[in-house]
């Protein structure tokens, strides 16, 4: 006797299903559990599986059908040579119309539970949404196809992540400024001006956008090489557990030959540490923003909930979250200000999917700690610049007078993001620091 | 030597010009003279038309060619029409364009159409003047933004002026075309004072002009909606965005190549209007841009325009009856993804 | 008076109108004719009685029932023909047809589908003859419906108002369409409404050409005269319906019976003629059958001329540039 697949009926008010794709071709052998076609229903796709192992016979509709539940769409017999006629296992499997809507469907179609976002309709759609197709403005898609880009693989900034044109020629301009740093992994390093190089390390979850307001200032003088690390902005995202600390200080040494100016924020000014200290004679000088060693318990809980929210909700709202814990009580009052910052860092935080989060926040919890008593070894000129009102990284100052012949900035009154909340005094006392070496 | 002059001094000096220039020429309308030319009384230029327009036409080309109406519109804009076609020039004036209700059929049946019914046999060259728009408190039968509907008519041509300098020029060669034009004069800019240049010129009906540069976001306006757009402009200069605000001039014909010039420069298109919002100019040029620049389009078309509602009294109403910059602005930033 | 000369020509015009109605008629019964016709059949002595005076400068505006006004006017047959046709060779170009049949040209500014529309027209027409001193005169031609139009009134005030050398000839044929006159209005003779212009008026037996040619004389002159505008009432009847396939039933056989037997204009215009000896019945004969074969080879030449073609749509909309 032939097995059946029906249309399911998923649900109370499912009354019936679109065939989107069958996954074999008659004749084909198909294992039970495997999936044998894509209905979609409600607005959602769901995978149903076969139902028993042996051969799809007949197909008794075709993709982009939509017909009601319990409607007989294929049949699947044991071995090629069971004898099957399409009409007669038809009509054999009829269901008596009155029973159609009340009953289930006779056969048995199994779905796949983890392929069924039934459960929430509602939160099924942009997904679906993404997989359908992406969306995009018409002059970004214009813009893709002269560039000779997969739109796919633009990350959209534009409302509910639309791809704007901007967008395309953003992602294209950084896959064009790629740098090899081994392993097959390219980093995306956008550089200006010219002169001794300086390395600019974002933090977490953080491109090089956060020195937007040193930039201008150090490429009056120097080649200023921006470097967004794994998995952020157009860089390289390998499939990795997690991103280390010491991985990222070795991709910052690759970036140019030549000794360095290093300066690094918060996550990036712990590795500039270990670069300073694992290859001390690329770094000519060290300017740590907000560093820590140890990350104290409010980091820890801080990052943690970053990496969950980063994969829970959209980089705006992640933008809000994260506001109180990067900026000052007295920046955030003016609401100018504070609208604006919102804006640059919800497209900042866009930059960086959560499995870069993730990743990186496993390897900050491993670095801390690793290096806390080796700061006397750090033989470079070093600058650390603290921020009187930094939630995140108190210790600032304390590592300042670990290093030896180190300088410290306090910023009274700033918060964490200190290069966007006081970029005069940084970039003054940056720019002193690195006078009084060259 | 441009010198400054007010909206309603350029159409006066354009009317004078142009009686002068052409003997055919003549005015007519509703107190265009204002009970003028009885010398006898030593009444010599009573009014000169209810928004002084036509001041000091009676004096200069005497009540053969300046004519006092009956308050009778669809009787003279008929005789207009009729005068048109057979060898005159007529500039009637229709007080407000909302008049359009007691006289439409001479436009929209008869100047319209009869070129094209007698096999383009016929010439009308009729001019008619008439005041639009809203701002002044006159209520929902004076304060009408009637132009979409006169521009769509086929036949009738469309004008509507944003400065002093361009209601002059654009006047004369609305009133030297020899086709049916309805020249549009924004109420709440009659008082707007501007460099005009001296002398006669001519803008050609048709053009549109980027009067701000801009690379992100195109402001289509259109009269007093010009003036929104520029003032949006300069708010969103403020927030690093530049925005082209492009001056339609002529709404038919309509300038269709300097919109999607400017849309494929930018990618945005924002078409601010104070006419309500269905069938209307907003809604031509939205449809311009989807049809004809779908591939420069880099955000939706937004329409900003007075509501689908009669123009209100109360000055707190119409203020919030007609678009505003901040409107604009909004527009943009939800174009841009820039939620506030 | 007039010649004999000027009867035969006048009796040539009646005829023509008449003839050309006539095959008009059957020839929308054979349904080669698009579109719907209003036919001026029995009201022919008003348009040849007024146009006897007009000059071609001068103006004349018309109605839905236009084709009568445009004969008299002078419009070349063949080309209205052509156009009632929808023919590339019509008068209009085929863009136009019995509804806005025009030649301006000739003076004729257009039959009109408005009601009423036609007399701003005039008074337009009229302005022009005053400011430009043409020496010319407009005539507005209109039925009794159009007198309870807006147009009408502005106009009548407008022309008396400016004393325009206008004319306003009203044929008053008893029906608005279906709609008794007495319906539409308490006035019997609807020139009276002349007095509320203080505009001089006069009622013409619109069935007798001489009585209309005598009092639409005394009109254009004193529009010539510079004396101002006429309200000329002329009383009338169509001996057909409103329309081609109109089926009439608003009127009694007896009343249409009465007007064709007894008033018919031609045969009136036949009757006093040949009493003042002007005209004669082997004159009128050759006229006849001179007339049918005018109207024949128009009709011939239209059925042979080519439509328009389809990108024509898109012309003569505005002056080229």
């Amino acid at each position: 006797m032939p097995s059946a697949i029906a249309m399911p009926k998923l649900g109370i008010t499912m009354e019936e299903g679109t065939i989107v794709e069958w996954t074999t071709a008659v004749g084909s052998r198909i294992e039970k559990g495997e999936v044998a076609l894509v209905i979609e229903s409600e607005k959602a796709e769901v995978e149903v599986e076969a139902p028993a192992t042996g051969f799809v016979r007949h197909y008794y509709a075709e993709p982009g059908d939509t017909v009601p539940c319990g409607t007989l769409l294929a049949a699947i017999t044991a071995s090629l040579e069971e004898a099957f006629d399409p009409a007669d296992f038809a009509a054999a499997q009829a269901i008596p119309a009155e029973h159609a809507s009340a009953e289930p469907p006779r056969t048995a179609a199994t779905v796949n539970p983890k392929a069924a976002p039934l459960v929430r309709p509602d939160l099924a759609a942009p997904e679906l949404r993404r997989r359908r197709g992406t969306v995009a403005t018409p002059a970004a898609r214009v813009r893709a196809r002269a560039l000779e880009i997969e739109i796919a693989r633009v990350p959209g900034t534009g409302p509910h992540g639309r791809i704007t044109r901007r967008d395309v020629e953003d992602w294209f301009a950084r896959r064009s400024r790629l740098v090899p740093v081994g392993d097959g992994i390219a980093l995306d390093v956008p550089r200006q001006g010219a002169g001794d190089p300086v390395l600019l390390l974002p933090g977490l979850g953080t491109d090089v956008s956060v020195f937007a307001a040193q930039v201008p200032a150090l490429a009056d003088r120097f080649l200023v090489l921006g470097v967004n690390p794994r998995g952020i902005a157009g860089s390289d995202a390998p499939d990795l557990e997690r991103y280390s600390v010491a991985a990222a200080a070795a991709d910052a040494a690759r970036i140019t030959e030549r000794p360095a100016h290093v300066i690094g924020a918060s996550l990036g000014a712990a590795v500039a540490i270990e670069l300073a200290l694992s290859t001390p004679e690329r770094v000519r000088s060290l300017t740590l923003v907000t560093p820590f060693v140890v990350a104290d318990a409010r980091l820890d809980v801080v990052t943690d909930a970053w990496a969950l929210l980063a994969g829970a909700v959209s980089s705006d709202i992640l933008a809000r979250a994260l506001l109180p814990w990067l900026f000052s009580p007295g920046f955030l009052a003016d609401p100018r200000r504070r609208d604006r910052t919102l804006r640059g860092l919800g497209q900042t935080l866009a930059r960086a999917p959560a499995a870069t989060l993730r990743r990186s926040v496993a390897g900050l919890h491993d670095w801390s700690g690793s290096r806390a008593l080796e700061l006397g070894a750090i033989a470079v000129p070093t600058l650390v610049v603290a921020a009187g009102a930094d939630l995140l990284t108190p210790d600032a100052p304390a590592i300042a007078a670990a290093i030896p012949g180190a300088t410290c900035l306090v910023v009274p009154d700033s918060g964490h993001a200190v290069t966007i909340e006081s970029p005069e005094a940084v970039n003054r006392a940056i720019l002193a620091h690195l006078a009084a070496i060259e | 030597m441009p010198r400054e002059l007010s909206f309603t001094g350029a159409i006066n000096e354009a009317l004078h010009i142009a009686m002068r220039s052409d003997a055919d020429v003549i005015v007519l309308g509703e107190d265009v003279a204002g009970g003028g030319g009885r010398k006898d009384q030593g009444i010599e230029d009573a009014w000169g038309g209810p928004f002084g327009a036509t001041r000091g036409l009676i004096g200069a080309f005497g009540p053969e060619r300046v004519r006092d109406t009956p308050i009778s519109e669809m009787g003279f804009l008929g005789a207009a029409v009729g005068a048109a076609a057979t060898g005159l020039r007529p500039v009637a004036e229709l007080m407000f364009i909302d008049f359009l209700g007691v006289a439409l059929d001479p436009l929209l049946n008869q100047a319209a159409k009869m070129r094209y019914m007698f096999g383009g046999k016929v010439r009308v060259p009729l001019t008619v003047r008439t005041n639009v728009g809203a701002g002044n408190c006159t209520a929902s039968q004076h304060s009408q933004a009637l132009y979409g509907f006169t521009a769509a008519i086929p036949g009738l041509k469309t004008v509507i002026p944003s400065t002093p300098a361009d209601a002059k020029g654009l006047l004369l060669a609305s009133i030297r075309d020899d086709a049916p034009v309805v020249f549009c004069e924004t109420k709440s800019l009659m008082n707007l004072k501007g460099d005009v240049p001296e002398g006669d010129y001519e803008i050609p009906l048709g053009l549109a002009a980027v009067v701000r540069e801009g690379g992100d976001v195109t402001l289509v306006g259109l009269g007093r909606t010009v003036h929104t757009s520029l003032e949006a402009a300069a708010k969103l200069a403020a927030e690093g965005i530049e925005a082209e605000v492009v001056d339609l001039r002529s709404l038919y014909p309509l300038d269709e190549a300097t919109v999607l010039e400017s849309l494929r420069r930018t990618g945005r298109v924002v078409v601010v209007d104070e006419a309500t919002p269905h069938c209307g100019i907003a809604s031509e040029i939205a449809s311009l841009c989807v049809d004809r620049g779908f591939d420069f389009l880099d955000a939706p078309v937004k329409k900003v325009t007075a509501p689908h509602t009669p123009v209100p009294f109360s000055p707190v109403l119409e203020e919030a009856y007609l678009p505003t910059a901040d409107g604009v602005v909004e527009a943009v930033l939800e174009q841009l993804g820039w939620n506030r | 008076m007039i010649s004999r000369e000027e009867a035969l020509d006048v009796y040539q015009q009646l005829r023509t109108i008449r003839s050309f109605e006539e095959k008009l008629e059957a020839l929308v019964m054979a349904g080669r004719l698009p579109g719907f016709l209003h036919l001026y059949v029995g009201q022919e002595a008003v348009a040849v009685g007024v146009c006897a005076h007009l000059r071609e400068r001068d103006a004349v505006s018309s109605t839905h029932r236009g084709h009568g006004h445009c004969i008299a006017k002078g419009v070349d047959l063949t080309g209205m023909m052509a156009e009632l046709f929808g023919r590339r060779t019509g008068i209009c170009k085929g863009k136009g047809g019995s509804m806005h049949i025009a030649d301006v040209d000739r003076g004729m500014l257009g039959a009109n589908g408005i009601v009423g529309a036609g007399l701003p027209l005039a008074v337009g027409a009229a302005l022009t003859a005053s400011v430009k001193k043409t020496g010319g005169v407009a005539v507005a031609f209109f039925g009794d419906g159009a007198t309870n139009q807006g147009q009408f009134h502005e106009s009548l005030n407008l022309a008396a108002a400016w004393k325009l050398p206008a004319i306003f000839v009203l044929e008053n044929n008893g029906y608005g369409e279906a709609t008794p006159t007495e319906f539409a209005t308490p006035l019997t003779d609807l020139a009276e409404r002349a007095v509320a212009y203080r505009m001089h008026s006069l009622v013409a037996d619109g069935m007798d050409f001489f009585d209309v040619f005598e009092k639409a004389g005394e009109a254009i002159g004193r529009a010539r005269d510079g004396k101002g505008p006429t309200l000329l009432e002329c009383k009338t009847y169509r001996f057909l319906g409103h329309f081609v396939g109109d089926p009439l039933g608003y009127r009694t056989e007896a009343e249409l019976a009465d007007w064709k037997t007894n008033r018919d204009p031609l045969e009136v215009f036949v009757a006093k003629a040949t009493e003042m000896g002007l005209v004669s019945a082997p004159a009128l004969a050759r006229i006849d059958a001179e007339v049918d074969a005018k109207i024949d080879a128009a009709i011939a030449a239209a059925a042979e001329a080519p439509f328009p073609s389809p990108e024509d749509v898109l012309t003569d909309v505005y002056p080229a540039e």
